[in-house]
C-alpha cells in the first residue's frame, strides 16, 4: 500500500475569509473547535463529508483545502 | 482541554479512588472463611460503588458549569470514532475477561472470588475505555 500524508490550508484559509474562528468553522460545518483544531494540526483526518463542508464553506474546490503527497518508498526510483 | 475528554479524566480518577482501594484490600484479605453472604465485603462494595456515582455526579455538574456550551454539544465525527474505539477495546476484553470468570473460574474457584474476578474484569474495561478516550483524544489534539 502507498504511504503518504495529508496537509491542508484551513488556517490560511480561514485567515483569508476574515480571521474565521476555529469555532465559527466548527460550528458551519457541525464539528466542534476541537475537531477543526484537530484537523487544522493534521492529528485528525476528516470524513469526506466533512472535508467537502469546508471546501464549501470557503468556497473553493476540494484539492485547495487538502493535499495528499505519497511518501517515497525506501530504495525506489524517482519518476523522471 | 475537549469537554468529552474532561469527562473521560473524571471517571479514570472515580474508577481509582474507588475500585482501587476496594481491589487493594479485597486482594490482601486471604479467601479462606468467606462464604457468601459475605456482608463485610459487600458493605465495602457498595460504599466504593456509591462513592464512584457521588464523584461522577458532583464532577459531571462541576465539568458542566464550566463549560456549559461544550457539554450541550451533540457528538461530532471525531467524538463517535473515539467513542467506537474506545467501546471495541473495552468489549472484547469484557467478553474475554467474562469467559475466563464464567467459563474457567467455577472449576478452582468459588463464591466472592468469581464476583470479585468479574467485578474485576469490569473494572479494567471501564478502565480500558476511558484510558483510550483520553489517549485518543491527548493524540488528536
Amino acid at each position: 500500500m502507498m504511504e503518504g500524508s495529508i496537509s491542508n490550508r484551513i488556517r490560511v484559509l480561514r485567515f483569508v475569509n476574515g480571521e474565521m474562528t476555529q469555532a465559527e468553522l466548527g460550528e458551519r460545518i457541525g464539528v466542534t473547535r476541537q475537531t477543526i483544531a484537530a484537523i487544522e494540526a493534521g492529528k485528525y483526518s476528516p470524513s469526506l463529508e466533512a472535508a467537502f463542508r469546508i471546501a464549501h464553506v470557503f468556497n473553493v474546490p476540494l484539492a485547495e483545502v487538502f493535499h495528499w503527497e505519497a511518501k517515497a518508498a525506501a530504495g525506489s526510483k524517482p519518476v523522471a | 482541554m475537549a469537554f468529552r475528554e474532561k469527562i473521560g479524566w473524571l471517571s479514570l480518577i472515580a474508577m481509582a479512588v474507588t475500585f482501587g482501594p476496594y481491589f487493594a484490600i479485597v486482594g490482601a484479605r486471604s479467601p479462606s472463611g468467606e462464604g457468601l453472604p459475605n456482608l463485610r465485603q459487600l458493605k465495602l462494595l457498595a460504599v466504593m460503588a456509591v462513592a464512584q456515582m457521588l464523584i461522577r455526579g458532583v464532577g459531571h455538574l462541576l465539568l458542566r458549569r464550566g463549560a456549559a456550551h461544550d457539554a450541550r454539544q451533540p457528538l461530532d465525527e471525531r467524538d463517535r470514532a473515539i467513542m467506537h474505539r474506545s467501546i471495541t477495546s473495552a468489549y472484547y476484553l469484557l467478553i474475554l475477561g467474562m469467559i475466563v470468570v464464567g467459563c474457567v473460574m467455577p472449576f478452582n474457584s468459588s463464591g466472592w472470588a468469581i464476583i470479585n474476578a468479574a467485578l474485576f474484569m469490569i473494572a479494567v474495561a471501564e478502565t480500558v475505555h476511558y484510558g483510550v478516550v483520553v489517549v485518543s483524544y491527548r493524540r488528536q489534539t
